[in-house]
């Protein structure tokens, strides 16, 4: 720590009045641009832009607390004036709305575990073996995360139809494991890469079989990895849509299809609309915020660090 | 550790390698294979026409209507995204000054961090509707609201000067804050003595911003660029769900991957859509692989 005292004087360039710095002695800042106009740009520029980011989500939180003839007023008000739970309530008992939750919940959670065993794996022996054929499945993984899986959706659809999978979870939880597979792999692979191997090799010498060495040391040490993968897959699953809606019947979609479906059937029922779009997100936005410190290591581990 | 590896290998990449060899490799083969016949997507595919696909996609106002849009967005949504979401990592991260040695974002940076993330979470689904609201074309819309009585209602969504406008506006919006994550987190490993020695030479900090951050931060900032270009390929929700007629007014939003999805699974197209499937891919490809090559420079180690 360095003493206020010893705080470096600022420095002659500076175009602040030196007795504006005196008025807060305690503060131990040195501004780096060592400009306060500056300073106080970035913050208005940080409210106004995140003014910008939240409105829309402010608004849907609104119109879904609002009653239906005020939702429809001509004259927005920026705050329901008799709030209300109705919306909540009539989106519950809306047609479909539980069962495809659950839908959601299921495709969901196969999706994630699969990939979490399957991608752990993968990137184990991409990680810690040197074989024939590994760049090969490096670049592929790689190169699948780029490609639009739009263009895949016909053969995908054919595929399915043929083994009976379509207009099932099963066929969506496979598709949606095949989709989030390449970034748990080369995430963990980010992880995996971090554990030095000399713990590996101890491990060895002590006495542990390699299968051991993966039970024991490196599953332990890849936990962060695993909930950071396993966060951002679940928001991918839990939020796709596309394809769940053409592979799967009404009954057999989950919460993002149901709510496009009443979105166009039911039109300008806004506030059941807006408070089925916040009962859907809540599930992820909880997530979030219990890994919200770790989500930069998820990100960066693999995805930027080649 | 030599010993017995190839068991381990085998077993850990067996369900993987066959799990992307059926559903990506096997699955683009086909998408290849259908684009040289015509076929309504039922039945037998007999129809061979070659590449009487593609000569038809020449011929299609709507393809190049589609690919003027995806070219608008390819060239936009990347340069808005990232220059926002760098200008705001720079300022969450070292906008504020130093203290203690330690630089540090602008006053609340934390909470603004979670702010410009949020979006990220929101399904494209829900992100879609909800803008649907904001650019409603009446008084009951968002805007429209805000706006004076007196003036008359805008119609963004509904008019094709604006429509593609207010799906970039959306597709920003959306991605910025995963970018300032990203930023953030790389401008992070930027060691602060760099900073504190710059600005101890009397940087400012546009200067500490060019000729610190971003040449330190170019190849996430590449990955970036090439990940928004993915997206600007893609585009599919929110022009599907958020656009008059979808792709509409008359075509003015219309990108490949609705065409591809309406000629699939709408028009009875299949085989067409296939063929555009495949120019899609050979598009993103392409672009990844320039992007990467044209933008790479004697990488800087901090």
């Amino acid at each position: 720590m360095v003493a206020p005292a010893a705080r470096p004087a600022p420095a002659p360039a500076s175009t602040v009045p030196l007795r504006r710095r005196r008025a807060k002695p305690d503060d131990g800042v040195v501004t780096v641009g060592r400009s306060r106009t500056g300073t106080v740009l970035a913050n208005t520029a940080g409210v106004v832009f995140s003014v910008l980011m939240l409105f829309p989500v402010y608004w849907v939180l609104n119109t879904a607390f609002k009653p239906a003839d005020e939702v429809l007023a001509l004259e927005p008000t920026f705050w329901p004036t008799s709030p209300t739970l109705d919306n909540f309530i009539s989106a519950f008992k809306a047609p479909l709305f539980l069962t495809d939750m659950l839908n959601g919940v299921i495709v969901t959670l196969l999706a994630v575990a699969g990939a979490l065993v399957v991608g752990f794996l993968g990137a184990l022996s991409i990680a810690r073996f040197s074989f024939y054929g590994r760049k090969a499945i490096i670049l592929v993984v790689l190169v699948v995360q780029l490609i639009p899986f739009l263009s895949l959706l016909i053969p995908l659809f054919l595929m399915l139809q043929s083994a009976n999978l379509t207009n099932s979870l099963i066929g969506v939880s496979i598709t949606y494991l095949v989709l989030i597979l390449p970034y748990t792999v080369w995430t963990l692979r980010g992880f995996i890469s971090g554990i030095p191997r000399e713990l590996d090799e101890a491990a060895m010498i002590d006495g542990c079989t390699r299968a051991q060495v993966f039970w024991r040391i490196i599953l332990p040490l890849t936990g962060p990895g695993l909930v950071a993968t396993s966060v951002y897959g679940f928001i991918q699953a839990w939020n796709e849509f596309i394809i769940i809606n053409t592979l799967n019947s009404p009954d057999k979609q989950n919460l993002m299809a149901w709510l496009l479906q009443n979105q166009t059937t039911r039109g300008t029922a806004w506030g059941p609309l807006m408070a089925g779009a916040i009962i859907t997100s809540i599930p992820v936005v909880i997530f979030f915020l219990i890994i919200q410190r770790n989500i930069a290591t998820g990100l960066t581990a693999g995805a930027v660090k080649g | 550790m030599r010993h017995g590896k190839y068991p381990f290998i085998i077993g850990f990449l067996v369900v993987p390698v066959a799990l992307y060899v059926t559903f990506v490799v096997w699955a683009y083969i086909q998408a290849f294979y259908l684009s040289v016949y015509e076929w309504s997507g039922l039945g037998p595919v007999t129809n061979f026409v070659g590449l009487g696909n593609f000569r038809k996609m020449l011929d299609d106002t709507t393809f190049w209507q589609s690919l003027k849009h995806n070219v608008f967005l390819l060239v936009l949504l990347p340069i808005i995204t990232v220059i926002l979401a760098l200008v705001f990592a720079f300022l969450l991260n070292v906008g504020g000054g130093s203290k203690g040695g330690v630089t540090r974002g602008v006053w609340g940076s934390k909470v603004y961090r979670i702010i410009f993330f949020f979006p990220q979470l929101l399904a494209l689904a829900i992100v879609a509707v909800i803008f649907g609201r904001v650019f409603g074309p009446d008084k009951s819309g968002m805007l429209n609201g805000l706006f004076p009585d007196s003036w008359s209602p805008w119609l963004f969504l509904a008019d094709e000067r604006y429509a593609m406008a207010c799906i970039l506006i959306v597709l920003v919006w959306q991605a910025v804050g995963f970018y300032v994550v990203l930023f953030s987190a790389g401008m992070g490993n930027i060691p602060t003595e760099v900073y504190e020695a710059a600005a101890i030479d009397g940087a400012t900090r546009v200067t500490l911003f060019f000729k610190i951050t971003i040449p330190l931060l170019w190849n996430t900032i590449q990955v970036a660029w090439v990940y928004l270009g993915i997206a600007a390929f893609d585009a599919f929700a929110l022009v599907n769900i958020m656009t008059v007629d979808r792709g509409g007014p008359d075509g003015a939003t219309s990108v490949l991957s609705l065409m591809i999805y309406r000629n699939a699974f709408e028009f009875s197209q299949a085989g067409y859509a296939s063929a555009l499937g495949v120019v899609l891919f050979f598009l993103t490809l392409t672009f990844a692989a320039l992007t990467l090559r044209v933008t790479r420079r004697e990488s800087l180690e901090a």
